[in-house]
């Protein structure tokens, strides 16, 4: 509750910092302070101590797991600020009102990793999304962002109908909001139930950009500011993805069985379509919308697998996933030139820069010592123990081949071709935190149990 | 045939009829005419069921506010029959089949539900009048109540956002 109830006042707080303070610094500081405050209070609340007493009728249950994740979701946030707090002020005038935005984001992200209610399942996809579709039109004199907007908004309201018509369905069958009333059952899928599971299923798949209700992703992530779509593509995919595995694994894990060969498919066409289209993209940043589709691939294991490892991968995967993604799109903020020709010869001239970005990709490739690999370690290690979806592992290694490709070439053409790339300029504070973060991403990578250790003792 | 079951069976061919004619419409006018008609038709199903409060919501926020909404974009983007684009015959294709398999689940669902036999409460329910209502929504369902505003504070400064003047 602590940091569901702290993110939402301290939304209001930042609205109102814009309105009384025209200096953006006071802005950027009072951001920084909120989100600290809220990593704060959510460990306060890991260890016991409620801020706030509040009686939900059991619609929303805090456990070890949600507080987990919203820790990690809040600290990737922390970072985003800080790496992007300068950038967010070029997208346009509001810039109060786009971290009162990302405050609210969190809240709905803090409310999906605690709800025991589809009522609250509903509130908090709604809260996720609603901010996002202004995020993404906030370059309002940019056409590209103006569309993405609305093709967003769009899509993102037809498919929260389809996650309405689902819940109705549900509730008619069971009579009931609870997850723990709908979990409650024979183990066989009824008719109503089963229509109601696959229509949820449908628009949970979109919401976290799975094949084939992915089409959205790669024009609303190309036209959204990249500074927003660093923010999309990472924590606010993962706080969807914890929302998907809550709920499927509390209230529909009795009929498991029934809808794994599904979710298997999905999953596999989700790897398959997005990293082949990754190959053939020409902007970076389109690359990397093909490579979040491909990403969620993979976090969708945990879905498949559905037990512990898949559970704690999640988490892993979270983290190891969000860290160099902010980190690339951070650099590519400042790239004059989207393209991959534009980033030949980076290597010359910003040593520090390439490097970071090198470790960044090579991390999402899932090269081993970076946290990459053991994030797709810990989801295919998932699945096997699982032991029902052998082929889709093999398909997951087929497809964690093929990124490399992509991803290399980056690398190459910031290490092995000439040409001048242009950037802007990065000041030594950005280097300092970008090399932190990659040191980070390779220390986790090879000292997994460290975080896994943090994990288990908070679920022991 | 009691005078209940007529009026339901009454406004059930109403809603339909008319949302299918929403959906036939060349006018985009005379499409929000007929969804008028759908809601009213609805709104009498909340009734039937002893659920005032929101069949009188229904009517004026959907049929009043939301309706004269559509009216007026439709009037300023000045759209008739002519204007309308020729749709492509393969998407056209599509939509029928996607939608087809859509009715088919729910159908399939359906045909055997559960529900059979335990129908909503005609007469006696009495959950739908606005005391009880309140009183459910300021005890059981508070939290989600309160959250509910976190939304549309979020959807008011994303208003304030995208409709500013000035950049």
């Amino acid at each position: 509750m602590n940091a569901i109830v702290i993110s939402a006042i301290w939304g209001v707080i930042m609205m109102f910092s814009g309105a009384f303070s025209k200096n953006l610094k006071t802005v950027r500081a009072l951001s920084i302070v909120g989100i600290a405050l809220l990593f704060v209070v959510n460990l306060l609340e890991l260890y016991g101590t409620h801020l706030f007493t509040v009686d939900t009728k059991g619609m929303l249950q805090f456990d070890s797991f949600g507080l987990l994740f919203n820790a990690i979701a809040i600290g990737s946030t922390a970072v985003y600020f800080l790496l992007n707090g300068r950038d967010m002020e070029k997208v346009g005038l509001h810039v109060a009102e786009y971290y009162a935005l990302i405050f609210f984001v969190l809240c709905g992200i803090s409310i999906a990793s605690s709800f025991s209610s589809l009522l609250m399942l509903f509130l908090a996809i709604e809260i996720i999304s609603i901010p996002l579709y202004i995020l993404t039109g906030a370059d309002k004199r940019n056409l590209k962002s103006n569309e993405a907007s609305l093709k967003y908004f769009l899509m993102g309201a037809f498919s929260t109908g389809i996650m309405l018509m689902g819940i109705c369905l549900i509730f008619g069958a069971k009579g009931s909001f609870s997850i723990e009333q709908i979990a409650l059952g024979d183990g066989t899928l009824t008719p109503m139930v089963g229509a109601g599971l696959l229509l949820l299923m449908f628009s949970l798949a979109f919401k976290v950009s799975a094949a084939p209700f992915h089409f959205w992703t790669p024009d609303v992530y190309d036209g959204a500011p990249t500074v927003f779509t660093s923010f999309m593509a990472t924590i606010v995919k993962a706080g969807l993805f914890i929302a998907f595995i809550k709920l499927f694994g509390d209230a529909f894990g009795e009929l498991h069985g029934q809808w794994q060969t599904l979710i298997a498919i999905i999953t596999a066409a989700t790897l398959i379509i997005g990293n082949l289209t990754a190959v053939f993209q020409q902007s970076v940043k389109r690359m990397l919308a093909y490579s979040s589709i491909a990403q969620a691939g993979f976090m969708l294991f945990s879905l498949v697998a559905l037990n512990g490892m898949g559970r704690e991968g999640l988490l892993y995967y979270t983290l190891a996933y969000s860290i160099p993604t902010i980190g690339i799109f951070a650099i590519l903020v400042r790239m004059k030139d989207y393209t991959f020709e534009g980033f030949n010869g980076l290597a010359k001239h910003q040593p520090v820069l390439a490097a970071v970005t090198s470790i960044f990709l090579l991390s999402l490739a899932g090269i081993p010592a970076t946290a990459g690999f053991m994030g797709k370690f810990y989801m295919l290690s998932a699945a096997i123990q699982n032991g029902h979806v052998m082929w889709l592992v093999i398909i997951g290694i087929i497809c964690a081949a093929i990124s490399v490709y992509y991803y290399f070439r980056v690398i190459q053409a910031m290490y092995f071709k000439e040409g001048d790339a242009q950037e802007l300029e990065t000041s030594s504070f950005h280097k300092g935190l970008l090399v932190l973060m990659a040191a980070f991403v390779i220390f986790i990578g090879i000292q997994p149990q460290w975080l896994l250790n943090q994990l288990y003792t908070f679920f022991s | 045939m009691s005078a209940t079951v007529f009026l339901f069976y009454f406004l059930s061919v109403l809603a339909l009829g008319s949302a299918i004619m929403v959906v036939v419409s060349r006018n985009p006018v005379h499409s929000v005419l007929w969804l008028i008609a759908t809601f009213f038709a609805i709104s009498g199903h909340y009734i039937l069921m002893n659920a005032q409060f929101i069949g009188i919501v229904n009517l004026i926020v959907y049929a009043g506010a939301i309706m004269v909404l559509f009216l007026f974009v439709i009037m300023l983007m000045n759209m008739n029959a002519d204007s309308e684009p020729k749709k492509n015959k393969w998407l056209k294709l599509a939509g029928v089949v996607s939608g087809g398999c859509l009715l088919l689940v729910m159908v399939a669902a359906l045909k055997s539900a559960e529900v059979k036999g335990q129908l909503v409460q005609m007469k006696d329910g009495d959950i739908g009048l606005i005391a009880n209502l309140g009183k459910a929504l300021f005890t059981d369902f508070v939290v989600p109540f309160e959250i509910a505003s976190v939304l549309f504070l979020s959807a008011m400064v994303g208003t304030v956002v995208i409709g500013k003047k000035g950049d």
